[in-house]
């Protein structure tokens, strides 16, 4: 083996052993039960805040709701279903992801809608000026005075 | 592409002055979303009076005013007037007048009750959890529930006394149909 394949093997070698080292440390792992009731917790909207999580939210509110998310996960109840019981209760508003099957999820659509829109204007203008030139170019008649304009002009 | 801009630019226009038109006529106490038109979620809570069981369904076939309250609230002190004058006008009838204290101390709420002599039920929801599961924003908050145990509608913040007397007489009248 020469020295630069040698170098190569090295290099592949160092590739792959980074890569399984990633793939390793960011292989799924069972949460706690004390990190799945913060996770799901972090996904709630705090009723009573201004854009903060029930996670994040010091309130009283969101205290009892951070008490009954642990309370249900304890109890062996599954994500969906705790966040089914809280939208129950306050609708697809508490969820600070919208589902994107519902009247709410309009906050993911209406941005892909703005940005069609914005794409398709932008391709109208593009095509602006070559339109614009094919249909007020000059006529005929137009370009033979003008030719014969020039051709009377002195030098 | 100027009379398309031009549309595009009305239209957007007419848009959001359609959803402002809409989303200000909405009365911001009349939130129907939730728990509303659904069966009342069922509780049963210590009294705040003698810490015997409250619950829900003792009432049944009754029109129930549940009223979320806390004694450190002060639009909760500026409704109880009203309260006191619907509760002392249907005490005994078919329309019961419940109050749920929560995010309370029960020393602190039974002190609030001697003080203001109100003499209705209230049960105490010591860690919140009926409040939740009503979809309760904070106090105060009043549900209607009508005879059949749904949900008729929600009142956000203090209540008056016109807007609790056509609550229940809606419901009074839906009951006798």
């Amino acid at each position: 083996m020469t020295g630069s394949s040698r170098t190569r093997w090295i290099i592949v070698a160092a590739i792959l052993a980074v890569g399984l080292a990633i793939a390793w440390s960011a292989r799924p792992q069972p949460l706690t039960a004390a990190a799945r009731a913060d996770r799901i917790s972090a996904e709630l909207r705090c009723p009573v805040c201004q854009g903060l999580s029930v996670q994040d939210s010091p309130s009283e509110t969101a205290r009892s709701m951070r008490a009954l998310v642990a309370q249900r996960v304890a109890e062996g109840r599954t994500d969906d279903e705790i966040r089914a019981e809280f939208q129950q209760s306050y609708g697809d508003w508490i969820l600070l992801s919208p589902p994107l099957l519902s009247p709410s999820g309009l906050v993911w659509l209406a941005p892909l809608a703005a940005v069609a829109a914005g794409a398709w204007l932008a391709w109208r203008r593009a095509r602006a000026p070559a339109l614009a030139t094919t249909g007020n170019g000059p006529t005929a008649a137009e370009l033979q005075r003008l030719r014969e304009q020039v051709a009377s002009e002195p030098e | 592409m100027n009379r398309i801009a031009r549309y595009s630019a009305v239209a957007l226009i007419v848009g959001l002055a359609l959803v402002l038109t809409l989303a200000f006529r909405r009365d911001p106490h009349d939130i129907k979303t939730g728990t509303v038109g659904k069966p009342a979620p069922a509780f049963t809570l210590p009294s705040l009076a003698d810490g015997t069981s409250v619950s829900l369904d003792q009432y049944k076939g009754k029109i129930v005013i549940l009223n979320f309250w806390s004694s450190w609230c002060i639009p909760c002190k500026e409704e109880n007037p009203a309260l006191t004058n619907v509760w002392e006008r249907y005490r005994g009838t078919d329309v019961v007048l419940l109050g749920v204290v929560f995010q309370d101390s029960a020393d602190a709420a039974r002190a609030y009750t001697s003080r203001l002599g109100n003499t209705w039920a209230s049960a105490i929801d010591d860690n919140g959890q009926v409040a939740l599961s009503y979809g309760v924003f904070g106090p105060p908050e009043t549900y209607f529930i009508g005879a059949d145990g749904v949900i008729a509608g929600r009142h956000i913040g203090p209540i008056d006394e016109s807007t609790l007397l056509t609550g229940i007489e809606t419901l009074r009248k839906s009951a006798k149909q």
